[in-house]
C-alpha cells in the first residue's frame, strides 16, 4: 500500500437463510456489489463472529422468517448475541448497515426477524444506509419484487455517502453480450486408470458426492446415519377421498436406529433415471467420467490444497445424488447466464428479457408458478449448451425432504413410520404436477428392497417423559408423531404410572380420511392413554361432515374445563399440522380458554401462553 | 417414626458422604429424614424403587449432563405426588445456560414451579456447590379429576425472566409490526402458483377436476399460430395463448403431450 492510499471499500453481506432463499437474495446483492467495482463477501450468520461487528464499515443483512415468526437455525446464536443487555448504546457506533427481510405477509408474524434486528441494530448505535426492505413470498414476483429497487436505492445511497464504494459509479450497464461473472466452481476430470480398485459403499458415494456439492446447507451431514428398506406401504385414506395419504414402514439395512418420538427424519429421494439421462445427454456430458467438484481459485482464496486429495466420483452420480433435475425451479440467474449461451437470437432475446426487472413477472408466470424444472427449462431453449461449471453452481441442490416420525422406538423397535400426504396439484397453465419425494415413495415397494439414505434429527417436539400430563392437537397428517407419543406412553405404562393425554383430530370426512382411526379408538376403551379412566380424552373434528365446518380449536373450546385442569397440573402442549393458520387458531382458543377461567383480559392470557412456550410447555411444528 | 420422610441422594460422582447430603438437606429446609445413597448413577435406567415411594430426591453432579432426561423422569416416577426435587450443581463459569437448561428438563419431565437457589453459602467438607434447581411433583392422581381450588396464580406467575441477561426481544417491535400486515394488491388467489395448502375456497376441488386441454379438435390436429410463437413451447407464448402448458410444436403437426417426469395421473 503505498502512502496515503486507502484500503478499498468493501461490502460485507450477512445472511440467515433456512431454505436457501436469503442465501440466493444474498448472492445477487454480492453480485451487483461487484459488477459496480465494489468487493462483497457473503457469510452467513452462524459462520461470523458477532463480536466483529463494530470493525465493519457497511453490513448488509439478509434476513429469512419463517411461518411462526421465527428466525433461522443460522441466526439463532448470532441473535442471542445482539439481544445481551450489556451491549453498550454505541457499541455499533460506526458502522453502517441495512436489512433486507424474506417473510410472507399471509403470516401474521410478518418478516418478524428483519424487524427487530433493524430495530436492535439502530438501538446499539448502528446507522441505517437506508430504510429495511420487506421482500414478500405474496407478491407477485416473490421477494424479487421488493429487492429489485430496494438495491438501487441501497447503490445511490451509499454512493452519495462515499463515491469510494462504487469506482465505476453506481449504475452500472451490463454489456448484453459479454458474462462478467465467472463460474464459482470447477471441475478437475479424472482418467480412469487412476481410480482406485475398492468398491465403495453406498454411504461413501453418497458422502463423497454431497461433500463436493455446493449445495451445502447441511454442513456435517454429507454422511446419512443411516440406510432404511421399506417394509410396508399401506393407504391409510379410503375411496373417495381428496387426498392419498400413506402409512409406511422401514427397518434398517445398516446401522441400528436411534430416535426419540417426536423426532424428524430426512430421506434422500431418487430422481427418475430416464430424466437424468435425459439431462446428461441434453447437456452434452459423459456419463461414465469421473470428477472431482471444488471452488475455483479467486484473489481471495488461492489454490485449494484439498481439491488435489480429493476422491473422484462418477459424473452421472454425482448428477443423481446433489443436483435436482426434475423438481426444483432455477432462479432468475439461471435464465440470465443461459442467455450468454443461447446460440438462438429469439432464445438470447427471451431469456434476456426473462432476466431483466421488465421481464420479472413474466418469468415468473413461466417459471415459478409452473414449477418449471431445469430439465423443461433446458428442453424449452434447446439452443443453449451451459458448461458444466455452470449447471453445478445454478441447478438446485437436491434436498432432502422431512416427515415427522409417527412411530416409537419403546412400541415399534428397529422400526420408522412414517405418515406421508401424496403431493399433486395443477398448476395455473393446467400442466399437472406431484411432489418428488412423496410420490417416489408412494410408488416404492417392498419387495424392490431400495436402500433409502436418511437422517434423524431433532424437530420442535421434544420427547415428554412419561409423567408429562399432554394436550396433543394433530389435525391431518399433524397426528403422526403423536401416533408415536401415545404408542410408546402405553409401553411405559405397563411399568408405571403414565401422565393423562388429551388428544385432538381434525379430518375433512370421518368416512375417508380418519388417518388411523382404530388405533385412536383402541386408546379409548379401558385403560388406554385416551381413556376418561386413565384421566384423558380423544376428541375429533370432522370438518365436513355437517353444514357448519367444524375444526380442532371448536373441539378445544368445548373442552375447556378440562384443558385448563390438565394445564394447571403441569401439562404440555403439543401443536403438529400442515396448515399455515391452525397453530395461531389453537393459541387463540387457549388464550380464551385462559382468560375464562383466571377472570383476566386476553392479553394477560396471551402473556401467560408466551410463558409456557419459553419453558417448552407449547410447542409446534407446523410444516407446509 | 411415623414424621420421618424418606430421601434419595443421587449422584454420577463416586463418593457421597452421608454427613454432606445430612447439611444440603438442613440447609433445604428438611430436618428428619432417612437418607438412601446411590452413587455413580448415570448410568441407571431404573432405581429400585417403587413408584411414588419417596418424599424429595436430592441430586447433586458436577457434571452438565447430569441427571438426564430419562433419569428426571424417574425421579418424577419414584417421588410421591406433591414431593419436590432438588437439583444441586457446581460449576464453573456459564451458570445462567445450566440453570435454564436444567429447569427445562425438569419441567419437561413433569415437575412444576421451578426455583433457582443460590448454594454457594453451604460450607461442606469434601466439595462446594454453586447453584440449584427446586421443582415440585403435581399432586394429581391416576384417574381423580383435579383439585379444581388450583390457584390460578400459579400459572400465571410464570417467569418471562429465563433470560436475564438479555432483552426482550418483543420490545423491539412497534405496534404497527403487530397489526396483522396488509396483502399486497391483491389479484385473488389466481394468481397464486396452487389452491392454498389449506383451501377452503374450493378452488382446490375445481383444480383437481380440471380438463386437461382446452382446446378444439381441430386446434389439437392442426395447429395454426398467427403471431408465430406458440410452437415455440410455453416461454415464448403470451398470456392469452390457447396452447399454453402444452409442450412445443411444429405448425401443421399434432400436438401431443410431452414427457413430462413429474406429471401426475389424473
Amino acid at each position: 500500500m503505498t502512502m496515503g492510499e486507502k484500503p478499498k471499500k468493501k461490502l460485507l453481506v450477512l445472511y440467515a437463510s433456512q431454505t436457501g432463499n436469503a442465501l440466493d437474495a444474498a448472492e445477487r446483492i454480492g453480485r451487483e456489489a461487484e459488477r459496480r467495482g465494489c468487493p462483497a463477501s457473503i457469510v452467513s450468520t452462524d459462520e461470523f463472529d458477532a463480536s466483529y461487528l463494530p470493525h465493519e464499515e457497511a453490513v448488509v443483512f439478509v434476513v429469512s422468517t419463517t411461518g411462526q415468526g421465527d428466525s433461522p437455525d443460522s441466526f439463532k446464536a448470532f441473535w442471542k448475541f445482539l439481544l445481551q443487555k450489556k451491549l453498550e448504546k454505541d457499541w455499533l457506533q460506526g458502522v453502517r448497515f441495512a436489512v433486507f427481510g424474506l417473510g410472507d405477509s399471509g403470516y401474521q408474524k410478518y418478516n418478524f426477524v428483519a424487524k427487530k434486528l433493524d430495530k436492535r441494530l439502530s438501538g446499539l448505535g448502528a446507522t441505517t444506509i437506508i430504510e429495511k426492505g420487506l421482500g414478500d413470498d405474496q407478491h407477485p414476483s416473490g421477494y424479487e419484487g421488493t429487492l429489485d429497487p430496494w438495491m438501487l436505492s441501497l447503490w445511490s445511497t451509499l454512493y452519495q455517502i462515499n463515491p469510494k464504494y462504487f469506482p465505476k459509479g453506481p449504475d452500472v450497464k451490463i454489456s448484453q453480450d459479454d458474462l462478467i461473472d465467472q463460474p464459482k466452481y470447477r471441475i478437475l476430470y479424472h482418467k480412469q486408470d487412476k481410480l482406485e480398485s475398492t468398491l465403495l459403499t453406498d454411504s461413501d458415494i453418497i458422502q463423497r458426492a454431497r461433500g463436493m456439492s455446493p449445495g451445502k446447507l447441511y454442513k456435517d451431514k454429507s454422511k446419512p446415519d443411516c440406510f432404511l428398506k421399506m417394509t410396508r406401504n399401506e393407504v391409510l385414506t379410503k375411496a373417495g377421498s381428496t387426498k392419498d395419504v400413506r402409512h409406511f414402514e422401514f427397518q434398517s439395512v445398516s446401522s441400528t436406529i436411534e430416535y426419540e418420538v417426536g423426532d424428524v427424519v430426512e430421506l434422500l429421494p431418487s430422481q427418475n433415471p430416464s430424466a437424468i439421462d435425459a439431462f446428461i445427454e441434453r447437456c452434452d456430458l459423459d456419463p461414465e467420467s469421473f470428477i472431482i467438484v471444488g471452488p475455483r481459485e479467486t484473489e481471495n482464496s488461492g489454490v485449494n490444497e484439498e481439491m488435489v486429495t480429493q476422491l473422484p466420483i462418477k459424473l452421472k452420480t454425482f448428477v443423481e445424488l446433489t443436483m435436482d433435475v426434475t423438481s426444483a425451479s432455477p432462479r432468475r440467474y439461471f435464465f440470465e447466464v443461459m442467455s450468454f449461451y443461447a446460440t438462438a437470437e429469439h432464445e438470447k432475446e427471451r431469456l434476456q428479457y426473462f432476466a431483466s426487472t421488465e421481464g420479472r413477472e413474466d418469468l415468473y408466470n413461466y417459471n415459478q408458478k409452473e414449477s418449471r424444472s431445469i430439465l423443461e427449462v433446458l428442453e424449452d431453449f434447446p439452443s443453449v449448451q451451459i458448461p458444466f461449471e455452470w449447471l453445478v453452481q445454478l441447478v438446485p441442490p437436491l434436498k432432502p425432504r422431512a416427515f415427522s416420525i409417527s412411530s416409537s422406538p419403546l412400541a415399534h423397535p428397529d422400526q420408522v413410520h412414517l405418515t406421508v400426504s401424496i403431493v399433486s396439484w395443477i398448476t395455473p397453465y393446467k400442466r399437472t404436477r406431484k411432489g418428488l419425494c412423496s410420490s417416489w415413495l408412494a410408488s416404492l415397494t417392498p419387495e424392490e428392497e431400495v436402500h433409502i439414505p436418511v437422517w434423524f434429527h431433532k424437530g420442535s417436539l421434544p420427547a415428554p417423559s412419561q409423567s408429562l400430563p399432554l394436550i396433543l392437537v394433530g389435525p391431518g397428517t399433524g397426528c403422526a408423531p403423536f401416533r408415536g407419543f401415545i404408542a410408546e406412553r402405553s409401553v411405559q405404562a405397563q411399568s408405571s404410572p403414565v401422565a393423562p393425554v388429551m388428544f385432538f383430530f381434525g379430518c375433512r370426512n370421518k368416512d375417508t380420511d380418519f388417518l388411523y382411526r382404530d388405533f385412536w379408538e383402541s386408546h379409548t376403551r379401558e385403560g388406554g392413554m385416551l381413556s376418561e379412566e386413565m384421566g384423558g380424552g380423544f376428541y375429533t373434528a370432522f370438518s365436513r361432515d355437517q353444514p357448519k365446518k367444524v375444526y380442532v380449536q371448536h373441539k378445544i373450546r368445548e373442552m375447556s374445563k378440562k384443558v385448563w385442569d390438565l394445564l394447571c397440573g403441569g401439562a404440555a402442549v403439543y401443536v403438529a399440522g400442515s396448515s399455515t393458520k391452525m397453530p395461531s387458531d389453537i393459541m387463540s382458543a387457549l388464550e380464551e380458554i385462559v382468560s375464562e377461567e383466571t377472570g383476566r383480559s386476553k392479553e394477560d392470557a396471551s402473556q401467560c401462553l408466551k410463558g409456557l412456550e419459553k419453558k417448552g410447555r407449547y410447542n409446534v411444528e407446523a410444516w407446509s | 417414626m411415623a414424621n420421618q420422610k424418606t430421601v434419595l441422594a443421587v449422584t454420577d460422582d463416586v463418593v457421597l458422604p452421608v454427613s454432606s447430603v445430612l447439611t444440603i438437606m438442613a440447609q433445604l429446609g428438611n430436618e428428619r429424614f432417612d437418607p438412601l445413597i446411590v452413587t455413580q448413577a448415570s448410568t441407571i435406567n431404573q432405581f429400585p424403587l417403587d413408584s411414588s415411594s419417596v418424599d424429595a430426591v436430592l441430586a447433586i453432579s458436577k457434571t452438565s449432563d447430569f441427571p438426564s432426561d430419562k433419569i428426571c423422569g424417574e425421579f418424577s416416577r419414584i417421588l410421591k405426588p406433591g414431593g419436590t426435587v432438588f437439583v444441586c450443581k457446581n460449576l464453573e463459569g456459564q451458570v445462567e445456560d445450566m440453570q435454564q437448561t436444567i429447569q427445562r428438563r425438569v419441567t419437561l419431565a413433569g415437575f412444576l414451579e421451578p426455583q433457582c437457589l443460590d448454594l454457594k453459602s453451604i460450607k461442606l467438607s469434601t466439595f462446594s456447590l454453586s447453584f440449584g434447581i427446586k421443582a415440585k411433583k403435581p399432586s394429581w392422581k391416576i384417574g381423580s379429576s383435579f383439585a379444581l381450588k388450583k390457584p390460578a396464580k400459579v400459572l400465571l406467575k410464570v417467569n418471562l425472566d429465563d433470560d436475564l441477561d438479555l432483552i426482550d426481544e418483543d420490545s423491539l417491535l412497534t405496534e404497527e409490526d403487530l397489526k396483522k400486515p396488509q396483502l399486497p394488491v391483491a389479484s385473488g388467489c389466481a394468481t397464486t402458483k396452487k389452491a392454498c395448502k389449506n383451501c377452503v375456497c374450493g378452488r382446490a376441488e375445481i383444480e383437481e377436476k380440471a380438463v386437461k386441454l382446452g382446446l378444439t379438435e381441430d386446434q389439437i390436429e392442426n395447429p395454426q399460430s398467427s403471431c408465430g410463437s406458440c410452437g415455440l413451447g410455453d416461454a415464448f407464448r403470451c398470456g392469452t395463448c390457447p396452447y399454453k402448458g402444452l409442450p412445443a410444436f411444429k405448425l401443421g403437426e399434432k400436438v401431443t403431450l410431452s414427457r413430462n417426469f413429474l406429471e401426475a395421473d389424473i
